[in-house]
């Protein structure tokens, strides 16, 4: 049986379709570019493109980073919400999704690029990044699965994605989400906002 | 959507909860304080001072922009963090900060790897970075989350405390100690009690500055690179009337990097293990009773031995010695020693695995150390600029539980080794770590460069070392390969700043980053220090030839290797070929690489490495005499530069005595050309060039390092006290290096007043007191 979960610190990541024309220099320079008159409290970018399986470019904020990311060797965008927040779980689930396509989306209409970068929305991967709130187990899915599949459905629609559990025990809580169709990052907005 | 309050959030009481039995209850009740601290600093009940020393005391750091201001390229920025809180002075609340994670002699086992993997991903950025001080840095933490971060640590033994703070730092060691061919005997278990005596002691919390400590294994071919600290230890033996053998240390004390280098002074040569600690209570006690506390910039304890001399220190650390009552601790420690013999986890091996893998073979070259033990090999995994993701260290977890029993160890060349590995496993060890990208060929080697953290993340930083070093190792990388042994094997470290984080001061090849007017512009540039010997426990320093433009210096470095390559004798090492060639020849020869384009002949070079903003370029400055390219002031600065390259050169063929006299007239001309800003008809006499400077540029705060306050100009005004008087080499070298900064220093305020930008009346010029700077102290 489900049992009550406060969903806090959650990441979502949406890959890219193209990752071998990602060019790492131009989401550094692209990246730098958002932090002027950012609503958001952006400080600083890093640069990791020496390391591997983690990641490549990563813009630093007060309340969120937003990286390339090359964790679990499959490169994207990572949305990663650092503090906790106020709400319902279907709330905050909703909020880090729209966070995280919205990301995308701006990235997409970016003219810094050489090659634009273009993300596959009907693949997604969601992490509670705290093994506090969300130890990586079968009980914790439980509790997590209905909400998200709430608000999932009101991305996809109805029945129109699978849910797997990446059941490591050494990594944090994670799911693989997977549509049926192939829609873009503006329906989708367009259907959670 | 509102962000609630991280402190007090049902994460961290879960740890608090789930881990406070597994706690050493000291540890817990350090962590306890502190976060009661973080709780009353948040209602207002700490000054920001004192949070400071308590969060530094626990390893939490400042990072650049932390005074909340950000330079876009345009202009400094406010940085809008919710609170308006401080977390010391003009260090703002809600800034990322780094935490530094201590770990004594570089030990680590895999279960500690895999946690500070875990807080690197759930507080960090999944990005473990190893220290030259056997540290591991996490960044971009907010300081709420330290307390969680703190248990989870101390659940597997690791402390924080005294990470940071003017304190006893991180015990370092050679990570080859117990398996190092020509070590006197294994340091690991006295390097252990060193830092567990001394953690938290009373006599190490009143320090005007922070103390290191090294242990070395050897005499002969040593690692720990005790010359460059506070106090070192180089294990020694001495045979007894009995016949039997006693162990002991040669003891050391007052060597440092830094902005001037020291070598550190014998102070015995032969101190018993069962006294060692209490030889090192006592020099503590002393440098905490005589050490400066006022002045920041004198307050190391190699300033301390220096102006009492090497006899009057042992006198008074002798005589307080004498004093202390008996502690048990001292001797206790010795019964604990074979705790530290470390097994291994497979049978030993019959020799290198033999393969057709040429890339294997290559790695074995220069990763894989034979043991004293038979069969087994230490293996470096490198690590590019020391960094490692968390998912990386949790693969270096497994292979290690694989093939050994927790005897990993950080190096202070920002790697990792593993020990006890069979010599049968290692082409199997190979491939495993090449499934994490963790079999790079090139350990201590110059692809595998030193770099401090620099503009990245630390707010001293001048140029981006990080950016420098990353170009480097991946041209140079292209062609390690086919190199030259002789080059192959060279040593690259790269600071930020003249603050030695990255130790250039000890690699055959070194960087500290410095800023030079171009043209009016500001231009990124790096001091070359070139002869250094990280060999003999760091036994020779280099010296800074010359300042070269960032985006020249892969071309410089191409240029230096193929003149050491094609003009080298026979078997002639880098740093002799360079004492033999000369530092004007070399600068010379490099020439016509290290010349900077015009700013509209190639905008490049006005970009540091890693960064997408030119250089202050927008800050570009008025001179003095409007109208003139180059101003009077520029003129005495190259004067100045031109001055102490000579001094260089005479201290080189051993007249340091001119070569004395020569940087103190350098420091004249630089002095001499900032005076000119307000009156060109200053004349030559060094006593009317002294009081117009000291009047114009002293008095007035005006020459003041925003970070570093009047240290380079007190350089200058102890230099004049002193002219003329018989220098030995040790203090003419002192004088030489102080001399450099001085003039870079000279070289800074040009280019701030070159800026416009005047000091109000706390002495901070308008721009810099938007980023945050404190008032300088005199």
């Amino acid at each position: 049986m489900a049992y009550a979960m406060d969903l806090q610190y959650l990441n979502w990541k949406v890959y890219l379709e193209n990752p071998a024309e990602a060019e790492p220099h131009e989401w550094f320079k692209v990246l730098n570019g958002w932090i002027p008159d950012s609503p958001e409290v952006f400080v600083d970018v890093a640069d990791y493109q020496h390391v591997q399986d983690g990641p490549v470019v990563i813009l630093v904020g007060h309340y969120l980073n937003l990286s390339l990311d090359h964790t679990g060797r499959r490169l994207g965008l990572l949305y990663d919400y650092k503090h906790p927040m106020e709400g319902s779980n279907e709330e905050k689930l909703k909020s880090g999704l729209l966070g995280l396509l919205r990301a995308a989306k701006r990235l997409e209409d970016e003219s810094g690029f050489g090659k634009k970068p273009k993300f596959k929305a009907g693949e997604l991967r969601f992490i509670v990044n705290s093994r506090a709130v969300a130890p990586n187990s079968a009980e914790t899915l439980d509790a997590v699965k209905p909400e998200l599949a709430k608000v999932l459905a009101r991305a996809f629609g109805e029945g129109a994605f699978a849910i797997e559990h990446i059941a490591d025990p050494r990594q944090r809580f994670m799911v693989q989400v997977k549509a049926t169709g192939n829609p873009s990052l503006a329906d989708l907005i367009q259907r959670l906002a | 959507m509102k962000a609630l309050d991280l402190v007090s959030s049902p994460a961290a009481a879960y740890w608090k909860q789930l881990l406070s039995d597994r706690v050493n209850p000291k540890w817990r009740e350090d962590i306890d304080n502190f976060e009661t601290d973080i709780v009353l600093k948040k209602r207002g009940k700490i000054e920001d001072k004192l949070f400071a020393e308590t969060r530094l005391r626990m390893g939490a750091y400042g990072q650049r922009y932390d005074n909340g201001h950000r330079h876009d390229g345009n202009e400094s920025r406010t940085i809008p963090f919710p609170t308006d809180l401080n977390k010391g002075p003009e260090t703002k609340w809600d800034a990322p900060g780094m935490e530094r994670i201590k770990l004594p002699w570089g030990g680590m086992t895999a279960q500690q790897l895999e946690v500070i993997a875990e807080l690197a991903e759930e507080y960090s950025d999944s990005i473990l970075h190893v220290t030259t001080r056997q540290d591991i840095q996490l960044h971009y933490i907010h300081i709420e989350n330290c307390p969680s971060m703190f248990r989870r640590l101390a659940a597997v033994g690791i402390t924080t405390r005294e990470a940071c703070g003017n304190s006893v730092r991180n015990v370092t060691a050679c990570p080859i100690a117990g398996v190092c061919r020509d070590e006197a005997f294994d340091i690991t278990g006295y390097a252990n009690a060193v830092f567990a005596y001394l953690l938290g002691h009373p006599d190490v919390q009143d320090f005007g500055r922070k103390f290191k400590i090294a242990l070395s294994g050897c005499k002969h071919n040593p690692c720990g690179l005790t010359n460059i600290h506070d106090l070192g230890l180089i294990a020694a033996v001495r045979r007894q009337p009995d016949g039997s053998i006693k162990r002991g240390f040669e003891f050391y004390v007052g060597g440092g990097l830094g902005a001037v280098t020291y070598d550190a002074k014998l102070f015995t040569d032969f101190v018993a293990e069962d006294e060692v600690l209490a030889l090192t209570q006592a020099t503590c006690r002393v440098f905490a009773r005589l050490g400066e506390k006022k002045k920041r910039h004198r307050a190391r304890i190699k300033f301390l031995v220096a102006d009492m001399g090497i006899d009057k220190f042992r006198e008074a650390v002798l005589e307080e010695r004498a004093k202390l009552p008996a502690d048990p601790r001292w001797t206790d420690f010795l019964a604990t020693l074979p705790k530290f013999d470390e097994k291994a986890a497979r049978p030993a091996g019959k020799g290198i695995p033999k393969t057709n893998d040429a890339a294997f073979d290559f790695w074995c070259l220069t990763n894989v150390y034979p043991q004293k033990q038979d069969g087994f090999a230490t293996v470096t995994v490198t690590l590019p600029m020391g960094d490692i993701t968390s998912n990386q260290a949790r693969g270096l977890a497994s292979i290690a539980r694989k093939y050994i029993q927790d005897t990993m160890r950080t190096t202070v060349e920002q790697n990792i080794v593993l020990r006890f590995v069979s010599e049968s496993d290692l082409y199997d060890l190979y491939k495993d770590l090449a499934t994490i990208d963790l079999h790079q060929a090139g350990a201590a080697s110059i692809v595998d460069i030193t770099a401090c953290p620099g503009t990245d993340t630390c707010k001293l930083g001048v140029s981006s070392s990080r950016g420098l070093a990353a170009e480097l190792r991946t041209r140079l990388a292209t062609k390690f390969v086919q190199m030259d042994e002789a080059v192959r094997n060279l040593r690259i470290k790269v600071s930020g700043c003249f603050n030695s984080c990255g130790q250039q001061h000890i690699a055959d090849i070194g960087f500290f980053g410095i800023s030079r007017n171009v043209g009016g512009y500001i231009v990124p540039h790096f001091q070359m220090v070139l002869g250094g010997q990280f060999a003999n426990n760091g036994g020779t320093y280099g010296l800074a030839v010359g300042g070269i433009a960032s985006k020249a210096i892969p071309a410089a470095i191409d240029k230096l290797l193929d003149l050491y390559l094609t003009r080298k004798n026979k078997g002639e090492t880098f740093r002799a070929w360079v004492e033999r060639t000369g530092k004007a020849v070399i600068m010379q020869s490099l020439g016509d690489v290290t010349a900077v384009p015009a700013y509209d002949a190639d905008k490049s070079f006005y970009t540091d490495w890693g960064s997408v903003r030119e250089y202050n370029v927008k800050d570009k400055g008025i001179g003095e005499c409007a109208g003139e390219v180059v101003s009077l002031t520029d003129f005495g600065l190259k004067a100045a530069d031109r001055e102490v390259f000579e001094a260089q050169l005479k201290f080189d063929t051993g007249d340091w005595q001119t070569g004395a006299a020569l940087a103190y007239k350098a420091m004249v001309y630089a002095a001499q050309g900032l005076v000119k800003m307000y009156n060109i008809d200053v004349p030559d006499d060094p006593e009317k060039v002294m009081a117009e400077w000291k009047e114009r540029f002293y008095d007035t705060q005006k020459f003041f390092d925003p970070f570093a306050g009047p240290r380079f100009a007190q350089f200058y005004i102890h230099a004049h006290e002193q002219r003329g008087a018989q220098l030995d080499k040790e203090k003419a070298s002192r004088l030489l290096q102080e001399a450099l900064l001085f003039i870079e220093a000279a070289h800074s305020c040009n280019l701030r007043l070159s800026m416009g930008i005047e000091k109000g009346k706390d002495g901070i010029a308008a721009d810099i007191k938007a980023a945050g700077a404190k008032p300088a102290k005199a």
